[in-house]
């Protein structure tokens, strides 16, 4: 994984305690050098510190997400500050607030890159002129691939699996590995960002509804 | 500090009614003085014209009567009935001890006095007779051997007097009334800056520190409101320093933070090759850095609130599923019993702080009382009424008012953070409820959370949107 965080302190022991967590951890020290690290390396997640010296840290979410699927999470200075939101529009796929444990980072981490379960006969669901490939993680439009991060085929494969409503708490728990009190900004960014890729006109969604107060459905 | 002298204050009248009793008093003393004064005139007036018009009617008839006596024919008995009087008049004529009247005459019992007074060519005065006021003018053209007089009623006049009397008493009181009236609108324009300032310190007594006053453009005035308007804001940066202070210290306190627990876990993870002396003080050093944390944690969390920056962020949320998941994760067992009123029943609140809320509350009954005995949610009207029982001594009532104080610690002080109740409180507040402590039955201490939020139960979705009915209470 890549670590970006301008404390030298920080990065040193976050270095090893991940490491005593089984994580293999390259560092960089600023936006520029982690955009850097990501153009010769490809690591399997990003920690991203917010506050950097040189790049503004959504730039940088941006300029990664720009490039590449890597799941990104974003460390925050405090939970009810609107720099949640902005991250997760930036394209981060969850955050966590200082001060950071090795431990639960690691459950983070271990969650972002759950796979959907296998099941035994591939799944294959239809919703409008989408094709949803379960299994093998991919979204067709038309016999076309549409482009989704990792967390969001996780999320559009949730609404694909169960028909109905899924609340907001369900969708956490499923996708992001949350319990019951995990932040529902998580799936409501990310369901506005799914909007934007597989909806024809994301502001009249016609396939990812919400149900008012509930939670979200997929239109079949 | 020298404590501040207390200034004299005369509290028996307020200043603006001073003003206004003023006004009046000084209306009530003019006007007097004026009705005295045209009352005075007229009536002088009013009375010397008539005393003169009587005068020149009673000497005209005077005249006509010694004409016609002067033919030396003994003037009829109906003499005086043929002359001209004001209405009302009565005329009595004496001839060489023969007494001559009018008809108004001969209705009158005169007075004696009055026969008495016909010797002599008087000047006129007031006499009563039949109890009505009478101006008598007496002619005598040649005393001794014949007088005539006429008694012209006074009573319209009177009347007419005491009409303009009455009249001026009237103006008199409007005219006082008027006064204090313009007194009160005078004084409360001159004392609506004052009143402003009034205000305005009180807003800022009550926590509103941004409350300024706006300049009306009058120089005396204007003054007053800058300073005020500068103390406000020398105020306000030191209380949002202060509170500000708490927030920085937390927020810079979270690096060395992540580097200790961080070095902490890594030695944990080793303990079975650390020396068998180090352990007890790794597990004194682990046990203190996470109290530590969660008081970084909570310190942020309330200098939110002293910084004003604290935000509620409502959702829908199943009321009874949200208390009842935090409770009793909190507790570590099942203490939740939410009642029919509440069940399956959808508030609008930001999940996170009344998580924070509930699970302080049941922490707080766990270290505090002893042990969390019961969480009740429960629903009447357009409120939700959280209640957390403990098994502890109870909170005795001089108390309960400060128990929501920071660090107001009870009996055991090593444990909890003594932030919990205040975070608890302040999240309650800023969803506009309220939160109290109480006797629970039975003893023990009863906290009571009312949220008066806008209450949705899910069938009224249902109805709406039927497509989407769903049972929500179901999880898989």
């Amino acid at each position: 994984m890549l670590l970006v965080e301008d404390d030298p302190r920080v990065r040193r022991v976050l270095q090893l305690a991940l490491r005593d967590e089984g994580y293999v951890v390259s560092l960089a020290a600023s936006g520029r050098e982690g955009l850097q690290a990501l153009g010769t390396s490809t690591p399997d997640v990003v920690l991203l510190d917010l506050m950097l010296p040189d790049l503004d840290g959504f730039d940088v979410c941006r300029r990664i997400r720009h490039d590449s699927d890597v799941p990104v999470i974003m460390v925050t200075a405090r939970t009810d500050s609107h720099d949640v939101v902005a991250g997760l529009e930036a394209g981060a796929d969850d955050y966590v607030t200082k001060p950071l444990v090795a431990k639960e980072l690691s459950a983070r981490i271990r969650a972002l890159l759950r796979r959907v379960e296998p099941a035994r006969t591939p799944r294959t669901v239809r919703a409008g002129d989408l094709e949803i490939r379960v299994d093998e993680g991919v979204v067709l439009r038309d016999g076309v691939a549409l482009h989704l991060t990792r967390t969001e085929f996780r999320l559009l494969a949730e609404l694909a699996l169960a028909p109905g409503v899924r609340s907001r708490e369900e969708l956490l728990e499923r996708v992001w590995g949350y319990g019951y009190f995990g932040d529902s900004r998580l799936v409501d960014v990310h369901v506005r960002r799914l909007r934007t890729k597989v909806e024809h006109d994301p502001a009249n969604p016609a396939l990812v509804v919400t149900a008012r107060g509930l939670g979200y459905r997929l239109v079949r | 500090m020298r404590p501040a002298r207390p200034t004299p204050w005369r509290p028996h009248l307020r200043l603006r009614n001073r003003v206004a009793l003023g006004f009046g008093v000084m209306a009530l003393l003019l006007s007097t003085a004026i009705a005295l004064t045209v009352w005075s005139l007229a009536a002088h007036y009013v009375n010397r014209d008539n005393v003169l018009t009587a005068r020149a009617e009673a000497s005209d008839n005077a005249e006509l009567i010694s004409a016609e006596i002067a033919d030396g024919v003994p003037p009829s008995d109906r003499l005086l009935d043929l002359l001209d009087y004001a209405p009302g008049t009565a005329a009595v004529l004496l001839v060489q001890d023969h007494v001559y009247r009018n008809q108004e005459a001969e209705s009158l019992v005169l007075p004696t006095t009055l026969v008495q007074d016909l010797g002599a060519d008087g000047g006129p005065s007031t006499v009563t007779v039949d109890g009505k006021p009478y101006l008598e003018v007496v002619s005598a053209s040649h005393p001794g051997d014949r007088a005539y007089v006429e008694l012209r009623p006074l009573d319209d006049l009177r009347h007419t007097l005491t009409r303009t009397w009455q009249l001026l008493i009237g103006a008199i009181l409007l005219a006082t009334a008027l006064g204090a009236g313009f007194g009160l609108f005078a004084s409360r324009r001159m004392l609506r800056p004052l009143s402003d300032v009034t205000q305005a310190a009180s807003a800022i007594a009550h926590g509103d520190l941004t409350t300024r006053l706006v300049p009306r453009g009058d120089p005396d005035l204007d003054d007053l409101a800058r300073s005020f308007n500068r103390t406000a804001s020398e105020l306000e940066q030191r209380v949002r320093a202060d509170a500000r202070f708490a927030g920085d210290v937390s927020h810079e306190l979270r690096t060395p933070l992540t580097t200790m627990l961080n070095s902490l876990a890594l030695l944990e993870n080793r303990r079975a090759a650390l020396p068998s002396e180090v352990a007890e003080p790794l597990d004194l050093l682990s046990e203190d850095l996470h109290r530590f944390r969660a008081l970084v944690i909570d310190l942020l969390e309330i200098s939110r609130f002293d910084e004003g920056r604290a935000t509620v962020e409502p959702e829908p949320v199943l009321v009874g599923e949200l208390v009842a998941r935090a409770a009793d994760t909190a507790a570590g067992r099942p203490v939740t019993v939410v009642r029919p009123s509440a069940d399956g029943l959808v508030v609008n609140v930001d999940k996170r702080r009344l998580q924070l809320v509930v699970v302080n509350l049941v922490r707080n009954a766990e270290t505090h009382g002893v042990s969390c005995r019961a969480v009740t949610v429960s629903a009447a009207g357009s409120t939700v009424r959280i209640t957390v029982d403990d098994a502890g001594p109870g909170v005795p009532p001089d108390r309960r008012g400060r128990v929501f104080d920071r660090f107001a610690r009870g009996t055991s002080s090593h444990v909890g953070t003594g932030l919990g109740l205040a975070i608890a409180s302040r999240n309650v507040l800023l969803h506009g409820g309220a939160i109290l402590v109480e006797e629970a039955p039975g003893g023990g201490a009863r906290f009571v959370v009312e949220l008066p939020v806008d209450v949705r139960r899910p069938q009224q979705h249902v109805a709406s949107e039927p497509v989407e009915a769903t049972p929500l209470g179901a999880r898989p």
